[in-house]
């Protein structure tokens, strides 16, 4: 018999361009760069936009390996490859996408889509039989791995490609991914992994975090597919009656429906999910004819409105849609002409994708509209066109050393088929994450899952994952029950599910929303007013309602912070501003509030650090300008507020925004003292920042999510509130008992690292102290409250340091009471 | 320790700061929501609370008797958080050093052990228990004659100074006709009151108790 010779790469290649040849496309540069890398046996990392090929210049090799394979010999059914999408609404197309390729190069893969909205039953056969090709995300492969069998299931892959990695790059769901990939990798060591990504400032690391210290050869392909941007801003009609702060661009709503007019369809991003929901109504409102042909888009609406507004979409049936992030990702919508941008995107590569979503067709131009929500916000537009125009991306920092996804994955593995730990051990030091874990951080983490960390008791009863002959196993069914059903990083406060009387999901709202409405009370929400029927079991009952109402819920989010790029073109146009040079119009709009500025402070050059005091009758308030970003300022604040208390006791409640921070006291503030003697050195300034950190509430804040993620706060299963009742904490409690009984703990360290690296920037901290150092300081005492300093003065979100003791504190309040 | 002193019905209450209260015309100890057992309970769920917690607990508890020294502790409910675990055994083993003093549970929601395991601990148990001008009960109650004292709350204020610092800080918490503990057990969270003009309330400091 003559054996037949496994085609070349080059004849397979020369497949691929003929299969696209039938479809009408030409193969670009960069797909052929990957197909080619691919059969070579590289790992490695594309950067390619939206809508550019991208799915193809992988989906292609991995399916040219398998004609080869074939053709040596006959295959095993089971998998070999496993595709990772951050989001479900993405899985379909690329399922869509696959098949297509596979009937027509008449290979007899099967290809099947596992997420958390899979069925039981799907998953089931899929766990008899699994498809060649499986479209995940990376919390359904964390499952997988949580399965009995799991390394049986995974011994032929031959490939994992993480799309859409910037998504999950700067997030825990990246650790996530390393975690299965080290492992994954020690069970199929011919295994390759890929990413597909859009431009980050930082490629080469986003690619090293996803090969961690895989040996095989490594490449960077990027697309060279340029779109042109045009930034636009809605200006106001009357800047003189334009809000100061504290609004949502309502204002403006009259002036953005030409641009819906203009366009097919438009889609209109805001900040917050509540921002989109006041945003519908008020369209409605000035426009009631475009009642059945706007949508509404975000995160806590239910799956199936989210999806009939998506499809509708695509079938041109909208003429607008108002969204969040919700829509940042996703499948493109072709028929979209023009993107709205409500408030300050804060980051240019945000703005840059949204914009993105428009104009799809080849050479295209891309229309962005950017409507301020305060009158200082307007030279937010002349930054982002600014920062468009000269390309400037963000970088997305890697979470590194998140010792709560380590516990969480360890248990995993214990829930499936155990693990020994020098094996783990060996795999995650070869992650970016984990590689700089000591043998004691290691022991540590073990201890956490299986004797609940040092404990002084005479009876201990804990239990989770237990040794049996060297094999860390959980054998508790209630243990694993719990895990499974917490595996992931994406965390949330208690929502409760908002239903129709009738039947029919609307979406969810928080708990604390809910606890505060009575029976009968009127709420908008998802684009209507419901009334408030009852409550029970996590859901809330609600039928239609006549009647307007007011409230609307809100969702607690992050407050997001500008970039450093977005900080460093913002301080750019403000030196043009006070020097007069600029020729944007956001600034010429903005005259007569520059002219208040000047009247009665400062407007600040590039080389000035603008110093504002004013006393009111809530006491002795200093504004301070560094245009840095609500993060940097945050631990700015919070340094000088801790280097003058060292002065003399004094309290301060700290408030602050994107262009500068407040101190507050009912002293007075030495603040020239303070600048003389150079409290805003970098010297000892980690000590100084984790001092003033021990006081204010920052790492407490950031232990929620550790807390929910290292499986310490467990949220209930849907439908059993009752079973898990005296299991029930919070992360405040836990936080409150480490930091009495085990101060050492890694979680808490790890509370206060990630308050460092992500929440403060510590480097940004440090380059933006040193660039402090080199400016002058102008101090002014306004008459009255300043254009800068209003937005700031009434923002409700505080810190408070104080080196008091807390007794004196509390009598002192208590004295004022009275 | 300082000790805050509150008048109610012409009866003198003690406010401690242990959070506890001490009833000196019947020397009672009153004490509200232990929740013994919760960080073992958590445990043995997998979920590692610091076992120090318990002994924690155990020995403010062993303290407080031997300080005040009362003729009874009287324990307004959620003494122990939920099924029986080795913590029991701690605290059977403080009673029994306190022979010649009396142990009275007025039950709360959590208390769901066996009748014999109190009757292990030497402990009665009512529902609820009416004393001189008092009617103690776990959960806050209306009564028609006597004054409330409960527990279940939690209670908790959230103190405000002029250059808008807040903290929250466990209270005791006096209204009209009842007025409720705050609850004892570390690992325990707080609720936040909101009160009216009427109502008298004490935060715990440190080593005191202020009237706020």
């Amino acid at each position: 018999m003559r054996v037949q010779k496994p085609p070349s790469d080059r004849a397979l290649i020369t497949t691929a361009v003929d299969w696209f040849t039938a479809q009408g496309w030409d193969p670009q540069k960069f797909q052929r760069a990957c197909w080619q890398a691919y059969l070579q046996g590289k790992n490695g990392l594309l950067t390619a936009p939206t809508g550019s090929g991208k799915t193809y210049a992988l989906l292609m090799p991995i399916l040219l390996e398998a004609l080869r394979m074939r053709s040596i010999a006959k295959q095993k059914r089971g998998l070999r490859a496993i595709w990772i999408a951050p989001i479900r609404a993405l899985t379909k197309e690329i399922e869509a996408s696959a098949q297509r390729a596979i009937n027509d190069l008449g290979l007899d893969w099967s290809v099947a889509i596992r997420t958390g909205d899979t069925t039981a039953s799907s998953r089931a056969k899929q766990k008899r039989n699994m498809p060649e090709l499986l479209i995940t995300t990376p919390e359904s492969l964390h499952m997988l791995l949580a399965q009995k069998g799991a390394a049986e299931l995974f011994s032929e892959m031959r490939c994992v490609v993480a799309d859409e990695w910037h998504e999950l790059l700067g997030s825990k769901r990246a650790v996530q991914m390393e975690l299965a990939l080290s492992r994954l990798r020690a069970w199929c060591p011919a295994m390759r992994t890929w990413g597909i990504s859009a431009t980050m400032g930082n490629m080469d690391q986003a690619m090293d975090v996803l090969l961690g210290s895989d040996p095989g050869e490594r490449v960077l392909v990027r697309a060279a597919v340029k779109k042109v941007i045009e930034v636009s801003s809605v200006l106001p009609k009357d800047i003189r009656k334009f809000p100061w702060a504290g609004h949502i661009g309502l204002r403006s709503v009259d002036q953005v429906l030409p641009i819906l007019q203009e366009n097919r369809t438009t889609l209109i991003f805001t900040n917050t999910r509540s921002f989109a929901e006041r945003w519908y109504q008020a369209l409605l409102d000035v426009a009631p004819d475009l009642a059945g042909v706007i949508g509404l888009h975000h995160g806590s609406l239910d799956r199936a409105t989210r999806d009939w507004v998506e499809q509708a979409l695509h079938d041109e049936k909208l003429k607008a849609v108002i969204c969040t992030s919700s829509l940042d990702l996703g499948v493109d919508f072709r028929p979209v002409g023009a993107i709205v941008q409500v408030g300050g995107p804060k980051n240019v590569a945000r703005f840059a994708q949204r914009a993105g979503r428009s104009g799809h067709r080849p050479g295209a131009l891309s229309q962005i509209h950017f409507v301020p929500t305060h009158a200082l916000e307007l030279l937010e537009g002349a930054a982002l066109r600014m920062a468009i125009k000269e390309g400037r991306i963000e970088s997305r920092i890697p979470y590194a050393r998140s010792f709560d996804v380590l516990c969480q994955y360890l248990v995993t593995l214990a829930v499936g088929d155990g693990f020994r730990q020098e094996e783990v051990r060996k795999e995650i030091s070869t992650t970016f994450s984990f590689n700089s874990v000591s043998d004691e951080e290691w022991e540590q983490v073990l201890a956490f899952v299986t004797t609940g960390g040092p404990t002084l008791l005479a009876y201990d009863e804990f239990k989770k994952v237990e040794v049996e002959d060297g094999v860390y196993k959980v054998l508790d069914r209630g243990i694993a029950l719990r895990h499974r059903m917490s595996i992931g990083t994406i965390t949330s406060d208690t929502s409760i599910r908002v239903k129709f009387l009738k039947g029919g999901y609307i979406g969810t709202v928080e708990e604390s929303f809910a606890s505060r409405l009575d029976v009968g009370d009127v709420f908008w929400f998802g684009g209507r007013n419901l009334e408030f029927v009852s409550i029970r079991n996590m859901e809330m009952l609600v039928r239609s309602s006549k009647e307007a109402s007011g409230k609307i819920p809100s969702w607690l989010g992050g407050r997001m912070s500008f970039s450093s790029e977005m900080s460093v073109v913002l301080r750019e146009v403000m030196d043009r501003t006070a020097k007069g040079i600029t020729t944007d119009p956001e600034v010429k709009k903005l005259g007569p509030l520059l002219a208040k500025q000047r009247e009665r402070s400062h407007v600040p050059q590039a080389n000035e650090l603008l110093v504002e005091r004013i006393r009111t009758k809530e006491g002795h308030h200093v504004f301070i300008y560094p245009f840095e970003g609500r993060a940097v300022h945050e631990g700015m604040s919070a340094l000088l507020a801790y280097r003058i208390s060292l002065l003399g006791p004094i309290s301060f409640s700290i408030a602050m925004n994107d262009y500068g921070f407040e101190l507050l006291s009912e002293q007075e503030i030495p603040i020239r003292d303070a600048f003389d003697s150079d409290l805003l050195s970098t010297d000892h300034l980690r000590h100084d920042i984790e001092r003033s950190l021990n006081e204010t509430e920052m790492a407490r804040r950031r232990f929620r999510d550790i807390a929910q993620v290292a499986g310490l706060v467990f949220k209930g299963y849907p439908g059993k509130a009752k079973a898990v009742r005296h299991l029930q904490s919070s992360a405040q409690l836990f936080f409150s008992v480490f930091e009495d009984m085990d101060p050492n703990n890694l979680l808490l360290r790890q509370a206060h690292e990630e308050v460092m690296t992500f929440q403060l920037e510590e480097s940004r901290l440090r380059n933006a102290l040193e660039r402090i150092a080199t400016q002058n300081i102008v101090i002014t005492d306004p008459p009255s409250i300043t254009p800068f300093c209003f937005p700031i003065m009434v923002d409700r979100l505080r810190e408070l340091l104080t080196s008091e003791k807390l007794e004196d504190r509390i009598a002192r309040m208590k004295a004022q009471l009275e | 320790m300082k000790r805050a002193v509150i008048q109610i019905r012409k009866e003198k209450l003690q406010l401690m700061p242990q959070k506890a209260m001490f009833w000196p015309t019947r020397k009672t100890l009153i004490i509200a929501d232990v929740h013994l057992g919760k960080a073992m309970h958590f445990r043995r769920a997998g979920i590692p609370v610091p076992g120090g917690v318990e002994q924690l607990n155990l020995q403010r508890l062993e303290d407080l008797i031997v300080s005040t020294r009362p003729n009874e502790v009287l324990l307004l409910g959620d003494l122990f958080h939920s099924d029986l675990n080795s913590t029991w055994q701690g605290f059977i083993d403080l009673r029994a050093k306190h022979a010649s003093t009396k142990f009275t549970l007025v039950t709360g929601n959590h208390d769901v052990l066996e009748e014999q395991d109190y009757t292990k601990a030497k402990l009665d148990t009512l529902p609820f228990l009416d004393r001189g001008p008092f009617h103690f009960s776990h959960h806050p109650t209306e009564h028609s004659s006597l004054y409330n004292l409960a527990g279940h709350v939690h209670p908790g204020i959230r103190m405000v100074g002029k250059a808008k610092q807040t903290i929250p800080l466990p209270c005791f918490f006096f209204g009209k006709t009842a007025g409720v503990l705050p609850a004892f057990g570390a690992f325990t969270g707080l609720y936040r009151m909101k009160r009216k003009e009427i109502d008298r309330v004490f935060v715990t400091v440190q080593d005191r108790v202020l009237r706020v």
